[in-house]
C-alpha cells in the first residue's frame, strides 16, 4: 500500500492483497494500533495512517451497522466496530473499569479487489471476536505497558503476555486471509462478473501465481490460492500442457543476476527453445538475455542465470519452441518483480 | 573396497540433479579439506550443479553413479567460456572422486565424457585447472591422454 503515498517505505508484498488493522480507542491517547497485517512496522508512520484516523467508523455511535467504507486513494477501507470486556482501570474520569473497549478493525484493499472487502471484513471480525474478546483487553494492557518509563517484571510479564496474544492473533488473521481469497476466488472465478474479471487481472498483473499449473510457490505468492477448479489439476490434458514449471527464482544480491530454475514436465526431450529475458524501457523491448537450447531431457531442470539492469525491476522471462519450419510457439511466460522474488546474498 | 578397477557398466556419467546435492557437497568438502578450492558451502546451493545458461558461458556439472549402490562416486563441472580474445575454451573444474572410488578409473571415464561434450560445444581447446602442488603422477595421468601444462595461475585472494 506504500504507492498510495510519495514515501519509500519498503513494500511487503502481501499488501498487494490486503491490509487488516486492529485497533482500539484509548481514553487519553485517541485511536492506537494493537496490530497491522501483514507489516507491523507502520503503525507509528502518522502518514500511513491518516485514512485509517479519519475513517468514519470512528463517528459510528453503534455496533448495529454491518460495516463502513471509505475510498481514499485508490484503496477501499472497510471498518467494523465492536466493544470488548474490560477490566483495566481507565485513565478518565466517568470510566469505570468495566467500561468495554471500543475495538475496530479496518481492512484496505486496493479499489480492484473491495469486492471481496464485505464479506471479508465479516469473516475476520467474527473470527477475532470469536477467539479473542475476552484477551483484547490483556492485548491493551500490554501496550499502555509498554510505554512505561520503568519497567518492573510485573509490567514485562503483562507485555510479554500481550505480546504473545498478538502472535496468535496474526496467525489467524494470516490463515484468514490466504483462506478467504483462496474460497472465494474459486467460487466467483465460476460465473466471473466483471468486477472479478478485474480482480483476477489485478492478481495477475501483481504478479501473485495462483493456477495449480504451476509449482512456483515462493514469497508473494498464495500456495492455496487457486482460480480454478482444483479438480481440473488431475486432469490428464490439463496437465500435458503445462510443458515447463518454474522451479524457484532468486535475486542475486552480490552479482545483481537473476537465477531462474526450469524444469521440463515432459517425459520427452525437448529441442530448438529460444529463452528470452526482457524488459520494456520506454514502450519497448529490451533484451538482457537470449539463449538457444539446444535439448532439454525428459524432467530435466535447467538454470538460467542472466545480470539485470540497474534500476529496472521488472522483467519477463519466455520460453519459445521452434518447429523447425520457422514457427514459433510460445510456451512460458513468467513476469518477474525482483522486489517480489527470494533475494540471496551469494 | 579392492583396488581393482571398476567396470564401465557399471558407472553411469549423467547430469546433476538436484537431489544430488548433499553427495556433492560432500565430495566438494573432501576437495577442499586437500587442496583448498576456496569452497564455501553457502555457495553449493542445490541449484548450482544444473546444467547452467549465462550470456557466454555453458555449465554442466557431471555425475559418475555407481550403479549397484546408485551412489554418486565423482563429480566434475565443465564449462564452456568465450574469452576477451573470442577463443571458445572448455574448462574441467573441480574434478573430485569419492575416496573409496580413487584409482579405479571413474575419473577418466567422467573426463572422456567431459571432453566429448566440450568438443561437440565447439570449443577450441580444454583446460583443466589443478592445483598448484600437484604431484607429477597426476599430470602424467592428463599427458596420456594429450594434456600438456601451458599456464600457471596465480591467484591473490581478498
Amino acid at each position: 500500500m506504500s504507492d498510495i503515498f510519495n514515501g519509500t517505505v519498503e513494500k511487503n508484498p502481501h499488501e498487494d492483497l490486503c491490509v487488516v488493522y486492529v485497533l482500539y480507542f484509548d481514553e487519553k491517547k485517541g485511536q492506537i494500533p494493537l496490530l497491522m497485517y501483514p507489516d507491523d512496522r507502520f503503525r507509528n508512520n502518522k502518514r500511513y495512517m491518516r485514512p485509517i484516523n479519519f475513517h468514519p467508523v470512528w463517528f459510528l455511535e453503534t455496533e448495529e451497522l454491518d460495516h463502513i467504507d471509505l475510498e481514499y486513494k485508490g484503496y477501499a477501507f472497510f471498518g467494523k466496530k465492536f466493544h470488548a470486556k474490560s477490566q483495566r482501570p481507565k485513565r478518565r474520569a466517568g470510566l469505570e473499569e468495566d467500561t468495554p473497549e471500543t475495538i475496530v478493525i479496518i481492512v484496505s484493499l486496493p479499489v480492484e479487489l473491495e469486492i471481496f472487502g464485505d464479506e471479508l471484513i465479516k469473516e475476520l471480525t467474527e473470527k477475532l471476536r470469536n477467539q479473542f474478546e475476552d484477551q483484547l483487553t490483556e492485548v491493551i494492557e500490554s501496550g499502555i505497558a509498554s510505554d512505561a518509563v520503568i519497567k518492573t517484571p510485573k509490567i514485562q510479564e503483562r507485555i510479554a503476555k500481550g505480546n504473545k496474544i498478538k502472535v496468535f492473533m496474526r496467525e489467524l488473521i494470516d490463515k484468514e486471509i490466504r483462506d478467504y481469497f483462496s474460497r472465494v476466488i474459486e467460487k466467483r472465478s465460476e460465473s466471473p462478473s466483471l468486477k472479478t474479471q478485474k480482480a483476477i487481472s489485478y492478481f495477475s498483473l501483481k504478479g501473485f501465481e495462483f493456477s495449480p499449473l504451476s509449482n512456483l510457490r515462493g514469497e508473494g505468492n498464495f500456495a492455496s490460492v487457486e482460480l480454478f477448479d482444483s479438480t481440473i489439476q488431475k486432469s490428464e490434458e490439463i496437465r500435458t500442457k503445462s510443458l515447463f514449471s518454474i522451479a524457484s527464482i532468486n535475486f542475486i544480491e552480490n552479482s545483481q543476476e537473476i537465477e531462474i530454475t526450469v524444469q521440463n514436465n515432459s517425459d520427452k526431450e525437448l529441442k530448438n527453445l529460444h529463452i528470452t529475458i526482457t524488459h520494456v524501457k520506454e514502450y519497448f523491448e529490451k533484451e538482457v538475455m537470449n539463449q538457444e537450447v539446444e535439448f532439454w531431457f525428459p524432467q530435466e531442470e535447467l538454470l538460467f542465470v542472466s545480470p539485470i539492469v540497474p534500476h529496472i525491476d521488472e522483467y519477463l522471462f519466455s520460453i519459445k519452441k521452434g518447429d523447425g519450419r520457422g514457427n514459433i510457439e510460445n510456451k512460458l511466460s513468467q513476469r518477474i518483480d525482483l522486489k517480489l522474488i527470494n533475494k540471496i546474498t551469494s | 573396497m579392492s583396488k581393482e578397477k571398476i567396470n564401465d557398466e557399471d558407472i553411469i556419467i549423467r547430469n546433476y540433479r538436484t537431489s544430488d546435492y548433499q553427495a556433492t557437497l560432500e565430495i566438494l568438502k573432501e576437495l577442499h579439506k586437500l587442496y583448498d578450492i576456496g569452497l564455501r558451502e553457502e555457495q553449493w546451493r542445490e541449484s548450482s550443479g544444473l546444467r547452467q545458461f549465462k550470456p557466454n558461458l555453458k555449465r554442466i556439472t557431471l555425475i559418475a553413479e555407481f550403479k549397484p549402490t546408485g551412489e554418486v562416486v565423482s563429480m566434475g563441472i565443465i564449462e564452456g567460456v568465450k574469452n576477451t580474445l573470442g577463443q571458445y575454451i572448455g574448462y574441467l573444474d573441480n574434478w573430485a572422486t569419492k575416496k573409496g572410488f580413487i584409482g579405479k578409473h571413474v575419473g577418466k571415464l567422467l573426463a572422456d565424457k567431459a571432453i566429448q561434450i566440450l568438443q561437440s560445444w565447439g570449443c577450441e581447446s580444454v583446460r583443466i585447472n589443478l592445483p598448484y602442488e600437484a604431484d607429477n603422477k597426476l599430470l602424467n595421468v592428463f599427458a596420456k591422454v594429450g594434456f600438456q601444462p601451458i599456464l600457471t595461475v596465480l591467484e591473490k585472494r581478498f
